[in-house]
Order: structure tokens, then sequence, then C-alpha cells
């Protein structure tokens, strides 16, 4: 009990971890609250590039400082220097995606391994004058927070905090529809430039804490994190913050338990925290996304059962195998069915419900509307069946309606089965062409479009569909008075009639 | 809230208005005057300037030349007057926000910089989801809404801007024949409210039927007015070149 105490009230009393605590949770809540920016706007590549931008900033204040008055390691120059290199490696990345035909990723990438450059070389040249510490500017040093650091970084992140908090409307809109933002006479580039210029403020603060190579992950991965995880700007940036704090926390006990070094260490919490949201996130993560497909059943399957029961009637569900090839899932796919009210399980039997019969016979019109379809244009019998099993899947109303009337709404299949009748009166008012109609149903004529001009029909008539003759090719329908009409199928599409 | 001298004047006006990106322009000569409280839809061929046409409208185009007054202000001048509603392909749907908070945004241009949403444009907000009927979603994440409530969404936000114009950049593209109907529902109550929509629409068989007056443009304005007047053969055939086959069956149904 005491050793796990000490564990982690041990290191709370020394002052160096005191120091590191504080200064690297400031920083990780101000970089968690601007990265959800930079993830949202898929900034994280110019995050990368304005780290390594900074070492020529760093160069730079330091010989001004250095050479004009003789100061060493000036904090606020390197500092004032860092942005000034910030602000020109974007302003330069800007001008060359502008002016140029090259796109402004590989613009950020020109630029900031540049100015990266540019900053390694000085440091080399005048290493007689500058102490920099290359490793240390790569890699950080979080154990070693200078008082004057702790300053720095909370000064600039109170400043950057302020920004966001009170202009918070404006980056949201900013960054969701910026086209919106300027019919409502935002200053967008205005915007744009400040939350840059944030940017930047927050590397320079965390540069020094975690260094150049992993800052821009304590700005994005804590973001990301809480992305997977949130609906809303506001509780993202709250939770990205939390999580900043998080792998500042654990990646220093890390840091001290296993005597790593501590910017790696944070990183590393940080990237194994993300990891478990990203697998047990509710929504977004992907055990939930996971257990959602396995929840999903194949439409196909449904159709399948359905289109089975229509033929057999009823069916026990043992017999069900022998109509229907289910993989997986049949269970599921009958529960799923009687969830939408199309067919009722009682004790072992199966049957389609009055909505699951007009669904199903949705499904075999399509089903034997294909065949005829493969048979018109000279698919080998043997095949038909086969191919339509597949394509019967496809019966949505347009789709259905081409194929109906390019084969002459025929009313029986190449096997001489009766393909079944559109479900006329789901057109509710609509009037439909008196070719849709098959034998046996009445309607009442709504309109007689010119084709149809010369047949004795008129509007408001009752009419009864006959059989059809000349091999499908030719409709007769018998008016109340029993004199009968035919018709060709241009005539029957210029009749519209309702169903009554 | 409007004087009487805005209640005569035009809502949009437009005046000899040219745009060019390069030597080509894409608007030339374009004069036509909007008049208040109509449904107005814009037709062309794709590349023939209709979104050139809305941009100008908000000022967010550089004029070559010529004037766009909105509601007897210039259109730099008059940001908010105008709403946008941008295509659906325009933002990231992926983006953490809600419903409301969609819907809150059009009231953005109202809130001073130093305060929060009053109850007043919650309010707003709240009326303008009612009428288009996305009340019960208000508290889901854009992504989870299907394309036609999504664009509901949007127009929810124009409503809430407060604004007597509203511009919609094809509402109707990718949506089913229901959701269309949804859509164009909305569309009609906010005229019914005293709005000015003008929208870009894509589908010349649906045209005649959901608009009380057409814009024909192809670089130059070819049509205003009534869909009888600019749903003429030789007009269409002007500007639709080679492809107008497929509408000489329209032509005749309009007939």
């Amino acid at each position: 009990m005491d050793t796990l105490i000490n564990l982690f009230l041990g290191p709370l009393q020394e002052t160096f971890f005191q120091k590191s605590l504080i200064g690297g949770s400031m920083v990780a809540i101000v970089s968690g609250v601007v990265g959800c920016l930079v993830v949202l706007r898929r900034m994280s590549f110019l995050g990368d590039a304005l780290s390594h931008a900074l070492i020529a900033g760093v160069a730079g204040g330091y010989l001004f400082m250095k050479l004009l008055f003789g100061i060493e390691a000036h904090a606020p120059s390197m500092l004032i220097g860092s942005l000034l290199a910030a602000v020109l490696t974007v302003v330069l990345i800007g001008f060359v995606s502008r002016v140029s035909r090259i796109k402004e990723d590989t613009a950020i990438g020109i630029m900031y391994t540049g100015v990266f450059a540019a900053g390694v070389v000085v440091v080399s040249i005048f290493r007689n004058y500058i102490h920099i510490d290359l490793m240390h500017f790569i890699m950080g040093d979080v154990l070693g927070v200078a008082d004057a650091d702790l300053w720095a970084s909370a000064i600039t992140s109170a400043a950057v905090l302020s920004i966001i908090i009170l202009f918070f409307r404006y980056f949201q809109i900013t960054s969701f529809d910026p086209v919106m933002a300027v019919s409502i006479g935002l200053p967008v580039v205005f915007i744009d430039y400040v939350l840059t210029t944030c940017v930047s403020l927050v590397v320079v603060s965390a540069v020094s804490m975690v260094g150049v190579i992993l800052v821009v992950g304590l700005l994005i991965t804590p973001a990301a994190t809480a992305y997977l995880l949130s609906d809303r700007l506001d509780r993202m940036m709250m939770l990205s913050a939390l999580f900043g704090v998080t792998s500042v926390v654990g990646g220093l006990y890390l840091c001290i338990w296993l005597d790593s070094a501590g910017g790696g260490a944070i990183m590393l919490f940080c990237t194994l925290q993300f990891l478990v949201v990203l697998l047990v996130a509710p929504r977004y993560g992907m055990l939930a996304r996971w257990l959602q497909r396995r929840r999903m059943v194949p439409q196909q399957d449904m159709e399948d059962i359905l289109a089975a029961l229509y033929r057999q009637g009823q069916l026990s569900e043992s017999d069900l195998d022998r109509h229907v090839e289910i993989q997986s899932k049949r269970r599921r796919s009958l529960k799923n069915l009687a969830l939408q009210g199309l067919l009722a399980l009682n004790d072992g039997t199966i049957a389609l419900t009055e909505k699951g019969r007009t669904e199903a016979k949705r499904i075999i019109r399509s089903h034997r509307l294909w065949e005829t379809y493969l048979e018109h244009v000279g698919i080998p019998e043997v095949e038909i069946h086969e191919r339509a099993e597949h394509l019967e899947h496809m019966h949505d109303t347009s789709t259905i309606e081409y194929l109906d009337d390019l084969l002459g709404h025929p009313e029986q299949d190449p096997h001489g089965t009766e393909i079944p009748e559109d479900v006329i009166c789901n057109h509710g008012d609509r009037p439909v062409p008196l070719s849709y109609y098959h034998r046996g149903r009445s309607g009442v004529v709504a309109k007689v479009l010119t084709a149809a001009k010369d047949l004795s029909l008129k509007d408001g008539e009752q009419i009864t569909m006959c059989e059809r003759i000349d091999g499908g090719s030719t409709w007769v329908v018998e008016k109340k008075d029993g004199s009968r009409i035919r018709l060709d199928h241009r005539q029957a599409d210029a009749v519209l009639v309702k169903c009554i | 809230m409007t004087t009487n001298a805005q209640a005569t004047r035009p809502a949009i006006q437009v005046e000899n208005l040219t745009v060019s990106y390069g030597p080509k322009p894409a608007l030339l000569d374009v004069t036509l005057s909007i008049e208040k409280g109509l449904l107005i839809g814009v037709i062309g061929p794709n590349g023939a300037g209709k979104s050139t046409f809305i941009k100008a409208i908000l000022g967010f185009v550089k004029r070559d030349m010529g004037t766009v007054a909105i509601q007897g202000v210039s259109a730099e001048k008059a940001k908010g007057l105008v709403a946008y509603v941008p295509q659906r392909g325009a933002v990231d749907w992926d983006f953490p926000v809600r419903v409301k908070e969609v819907a809150m945004m059009g009231r953005y241009g109202h809130i001073p910089w130093y305060t929060d949403p009053s109850p007043d444009d919650w309010r707003i907000v709240d009326e303008a989801l009612e009428m288009v009927r996305m009340s019960e979603f208000k508290d889901r994440q854009i992504g989870q809404l299907s394309g036609g409530q999504q664009q509901r969404v949007f127009m929810a936000r124009a409503l809430a801007q407060g604004s007597d114009i509203l511009l919609l950049d094809e509402p109707f593209a990718g949506v089913d024949a229901a959701t269309e109907r949804a859509i164009l529902d909305v569309l009609e109550n906010a005229k019914a409210s005293g709005r000015t929509l003008v929208v870009v629409h894509h589908d010349l068989t649906t045209a005649g039927e959901y608009f009380d007056r057409l814009i024909l443009i192809k670089q130059r304005l070819y049509a205003y007015g009534p869909p009888r007047a600019v749903l003429q053969e030789d007009l269409l055939s002007q500007v639709y070149e080679g492809r107008l086959r497929v509408f000489s069956n329209l032509i005749k149904k309009e007939r």
C-alpha cells in the first residue's frame, strides 16, 4: 500500500515534477482546444510545418540579441523570432500556392523544410555563438521546464484560450461553412490569420515541452480522440483539453517510473489513449461499427425469404432452408421482417402479412419481368432463372416501369407463369396508363391523350380490361355498355385511368 | 420594418452586369429586375454562369461592369440581406455540430460578439426549424440526417437569418421525389411569408411546374418571365443546342 502511495505521491513532492505538470497541462489544454479547429479544418500538416519552421526563428532571435546586445538565450526575443518564422512560413506557403500550379500540401512541404533547413544551417554556422542544444529542440525537455518557460506558456495559453472562447462562434462558422460566413459579412481571411497565429503561438509554447517532432501530436491527437466522442464543437474542445491533460499527467508518471524521455512518454500515452477510444467509442468506435454491421441483415436475403413465402404460401422454419439459400443470420432476417410487419411468426410457421404480400408481389413481379427481359435480349433459357435471381433486387419503380414498357407490359413470363400486376392502387390518385392494367381490373378514364383521341373513350367513363390478344400486343377493354375497344401499345399508353 | 420606399423597390435589381474570369465573360450584359415575393428558378446548361450569377448577387465576385442592388443597396454593402443555402456537397457532414446549432448560425450576423444568443434568437431558430418541420431532429448531428433533411436544415438556417431574399444552389440535386415535394413545400411556405426565393435548378421537366418565373441564362440573359414564356422551343434550342431532343416532349406537355 505504501509503495503504491509512494508511486503516485512521491513524484508530486518534487518541484521539477510540479513545474512540468503545471506547464505541460497549460500547454495541453490550449493545444487541445486549438487542435480541434486544426483537425476539423484539415490543417494538421500545417501544424507540423510550423513546428519545424520555428527553429529558424529561435536561432534568429538568439543571434539578434546576442550580436546586438550580448544577451544570452533571451527567451522573449526567441519567442518573437519563432512567431515571425511561423508567420513567414504561412505567408510563403500562401504565396507559392497562389502564384503557381503547385497545390497547398506540396507548398507546405517545400516551405517548411526550407525554413527548417535554414535554421539548422544558421545554428551550425554560429555554433560558437549560439548555445542551443538541437537535441533539446527536437526532443523537448518537459522535465527541465524553467520558470521563464512557465510564464511564457501561461501568458500565451491564456491569450489564445481567451481569443478562442470569445470568438468561438466565428471560428465555428468559418470552419464549417466559410461561404455562409462571407455572406453575412464576416472577415473570413482575417479570422483565418488569427487562427494561424494562435496555432503558431501554441506550437511555440509546446515545442519547449515535447519537442518539434511530437508537438503536432499534442495538437491533433487529443482533438482527434475527442472527435470520436462528441457531436458538438464546444464539447469536443472541452474533451480534447481534458485528454491533453490526462496525456501529460499519465505521460509524466510513465516517464518517472520508466525513467524515459518526457516528451516521448507523453505522446505515447496520448496515442494509446486515442487507440482505446477508437476501439470503444460509443458511436464512432470500431467496436460500435462492428456491432452495427453485425446487426445488419442483407436486404437480398430478406427479399428472397419474402419471395419464397409468396410462392409457397406458408412454411415452417425448417422448410425455409429448402427454398431459400441463406448463409447465416436466418433467424435475424426473420425477426427483422417481422419487425417491419411483413411476416407473422407463429410457433415455427411463417406466413406473410398483407403488407408482406404486397412487398413480395413487387419482388416476384420484378423477378419475372427480369426473366422476360433476359429472354427478350436472347439469354439462353438455362441461365435465365439464375441471372434473374440476382437482377430481381433491382426493383425501384423507374427500373420496373422501364422494363414493363419495353416488353409491352407482358402478363406472363417466359415460363408461362403470371407476372403480378403493378400495385396500381399504390399510385394513389395519380392516373396510370391503361397499358398497366391486367385482365379483370376496372378503372375510370381520367384523361385521353392525342394518340388515343380517335377511340370512342371519354373522360369519366368506366372500363374493364379483358384478355390481351395478338400475342399480347393488343389490349381489349370493355365499356359499361358491353361494347369492346381494341388498342395498340401506343394507344393504351395514351389513355390515363384511375383505379376505383 | 420596411419603409414605403423599400416596399416598392424590386428585391434584386441587376443592370448591365458583366463578370469575367478570363478573356471570355462568364456573364455578359445581364439586366433584370426581380420583384418581391416570387419563387424564381435559374435555369441554363452546365457552365452557363448560373453560379456566377448567384455569387454576383451575394457580392462575392468582382464585376467588370454593371450594378447589383439588393433592395436598393449595392451588393457589397448588402451583406446579411441575402441568405444563402449552399449545395449539399459544400460542407463537411462529419463536422461536430447539431441541427439546432446550424440553424443558430443564421443568427450569428445579428448577435454581437460579446454576448451569447438571446432567448429571442432561440425562439427564431425554433420557429425556423418548425417551418421546415425539422424540430424533432434538432439534437441530431447533421451527418445522421437524410439528404432532404440536411437540405431543410440549411433552409431553416437561411430563414433564421431573417433575410427577405433567399438564394438556393440546386436544392433538388440528388433527392428522391418525396423529398423534392417536401423541399418545395418549404419554399412555398417561405414565399407565402413574403420572401423572395431565387433557386438554381437543373431539371427542366419540373421547372415549369415549380416556379413563378424562370431566368434562362447562358452567359447572356436569354429570357426572364413566366415559365410559359421562357420554355419556348426556339429559346431552349438556342441555349441547349444539340441537347434539345430531350426537351421536345416537355414543350409539348406544356402546351
